[in-house]
């Protein structure tokens, strides 16, 4: 179908639910917030009324809380219990190009060398449905990280919104035909953010100025409560924890976020980024030149979500556009 | 399908206790095919468990060549640590690994090898040193030198003596001053300035430097002085790590995974990264 009417789109959103997929979407929790989250029925999908939830589909891939295996204790024998394997078809609906990109950027950390078959298991079962963006706002910033507003990185399929309660229908992967149909109808309503900076120039400040006062000054503010990295479509760092029920327990995966002093804390007691300054410094340095070094991918998609979480106004823009009017400050 | 993270069980087969707050497990694993396919490299890591308390990092402090069993040592500082403490003989340990860069002992055959420890360092230089003299002939002359801040904070003790009776191995042990004892009969003072004064050729040598930052910082002055060349002086860094296979993020040390790309990394290739370990 090349062209589907909110009608259409909640009919088939209800059949994929009928058929045992679990289809997650923009979906109003609480006054004044969407979030990403699963469908209880097809009419909580909100297809407009929104800029961008407040989390990230990585939930889908890396959810915040996850067994890797269960133990059983006999007095000094253990016995591994492996998580159950099958996981259900997902779709994910009304994502935005800056969401559907991070999947793409995740594949890179978790299957370099060694393969992390959990979060593969999750990435095949997953299906990515984007909506193009129709607006942004001044937390915005794909178009500074090569993406856009209809960029179709990470995509299985495409819906422009066409403003008369219809979409264009664009097909770009066989799981994107296997929930559409094969269709290459283009939108063209966009409104892309403005660029804001310069990515490659944010690395290279991060690798020269690895020690410089600025990330200091510019993070007294922080209060290291970690929303940024939490509501990332690309932060991925996570912590493994035993959780023990008597005999019975298990070792579970759970993110983390480079904002927590504890993160790098040594068993000595010393501390590699033991300021916020350090920590900060890290977030900005990891996503834009050393991701980029390792991978070839700037581990950032412009969502702006960390700027809209942050309860001190600060984030990877707020940051970054500082970077070239900085002036050394005195340590 | 392959859990990257699902451990094998190893039996502890002997525990030695050290000090008063450091310990050395010795295991073999429950599989026995496992057992026999299993190989690492001096140098290398593990992710340790004791179920219900969680996974900590350790190298494996034995060596390579001893096929039947591999040893972990460790202090007892936190949540972990202080559930391995209680491991007895038959219990069940949780490993991961090996995991990291061990050391590229093809490429310091000929050379002489000086070791240089402090405190609980002496783990991941005993595998080390075990592994150059079962090796002996590979090897030139053999420093070891190994402080800790007082007598009863050594490790590995019994074996320094007997390392001391191999052919063209000299070792200095020592202990921070006022952390002697009344029979002490190794020197006094910190590992660098002990390892100055002893006056050992550098310039042809491989060196090993563990320790605490403060040890390292004020050794690496000394081999300088001693005509050491950084891409010859070798370290392991102790980042915190959860995964091990470069994947949750912790152990970013500037560009590098600590956990794939090290944890041995020479001072040359340190002085070009940014002090973040």
């Amino acid at each position: 179908m090349t062209t589907l009417t909110a009608e259409g789109l909640r009919k088939l959103v209800g059949e994929w639910m009928a058929a045992g997929k679990v289809c997650v979407g923009p979906v109003r929790v609480a006054a004044g917030t969407v979030l990403f989250t699963r469908l209880a029925s097809a009419e909580d999908l909100m297809l407009d009324g929104w800029l961008r939830p407040a989390n990230s589909i990585k939930e889908l891939v890396l959810p915040r809380h996850e067994p890797l295996y269960g133990y059983r204790a006999d007095r000094n024998r253990i016995e591994l219990l492996d998580p159950p394997e099958a996981v259900p078809e997902r779709i994910a609906i009304c994502a935005h190009p800056c969401d559907a990109a991070a999947l793409p950027i995740l594949d890179k950390v978790f299957n370099w060398d060694y393969r992390d078959e959990a979060y593969n298991r999750r990435r095949e079962a997953t299906t990515v449905i984007t909506l193009a963006c129709t607006a942004s706002d001044a937390e915005c910033f794909c178009t500074s990280v090569g993406l856009g507003p209809d960029a179709e990185r990470g995509s299985d399929a495409m819906l422009n919104d066409n403003g008369d309660g219809t979409f264009a229908v664009r097909t770009l992967t066989d799981k994107g035909r296997a929930a559409l149909g094969a269709s290459e109808a283009r939108g063209s309503r966009t409104n892309p953010p403005p660029a804001r900076f310069d990515a490659k120039q944010v690395g290279q400040y991060a690798a020269e100025h690895f020690d410089d006062p600025f990330w200091r000054e510019h993070s007294l503010a922080c209060v290291g409560c970690g929303a940024c990295a939490f509501t990332c479509p690309v932060c991925h760092c996570f912590d493994i924890v035993d959780e023990r029920n008597g005999h019975d327990g298990m070792r579970a995966r759970n993110w983390d976020a480079c904002q927590f002093p504890l993160f790098t804390l040594h068993a000595s007691g010393h501390n590699p980024r033991h300021t916020q300054g350090d920590r900060q410094r890290q977030r900005i340095y990891h996503k834009f030149h050393m991701y980029p070094e390792k991978f070839g991918e700037t581990l950032c998609t412009g969502c702006g979500n960390c700027a809209r979480n942050c309860p001190v106004g600060l984030g990877v823009l707020p940051l970054v556009t500082e970077i070239p009017h900085a002036e050394p400050v005195q340590a | 399908m392959q859990n990257l993270y699902k451990p094998d069980l190893m039996e502890a087969i002997g525990v030695r206790q050290h000090t008063s707050d450091v310990k050395s497990i010795s295991l073999r694993f429950q599989d026995a095919e496992r057992a026999h396919q299993f190989t690492f490299r001096v140098g290398q890591f593990g992710i340790f468990s004791a179920f219900g308390a969680g996974e900590s990092t350790f190298n494996i402090c034995s060596s390579s060549n001893w096929r039947d069993h591999i040893e972990f040592c460790f202090r007892k500082v936190g949540r972990v640590t202080e559930a391995l403490w209680q491991i007895e003989e038959g219990d069940t340990v949780g490993f991961r690994g090996p995991y990291g860069q061990g050391y590229p002992f093809e490429e310091w055959r000929g050379k002489d090898l000086i070791f240089l420890g402090g405190g609980i360092a002496m783990p991941p230089i005993r595998c080390a040193i075990w592994y150059a003299l079962e090796n002996r002939e590979d090897y030139g002359k053999i420093t070891i030198v190994y402080g800790a801040r007082t007598v009863g904070d050594l490790v590995f003790v019994d074996e320094l003596a007997e390392w001391a009776k191999h052919p063209r191995v000299e070792v200095i042990q020592c202990v921070d001053p006022g952390g002697q004892t009344p029979d002490w009969t190794g020197e006094i003072g910190f590992v660098p300035t002990v390892f100055e004064r002893a006056q050992v050729p550098a310039g042809q040598a491989v060196s090993l430097v563990i320790g605490p930052p403060i040890m390292i910082k004020n050794t690496i002055p000394v081999l300088e002085r001693m005509g050491a060349q950084m891409s010859d002086v070798y370290t392991s860094l102790e980042n915190r790590m959860k995964c091990g296979v470069g994947k949750c993020g912790r152990c970013n040390a500037g560009p590098v995974y600590v956990c794939k790309e090290g944890p041995v990394f020479t001072f040359r290739e340190l002085q070009a990264m940014p002090l973040d370990y």
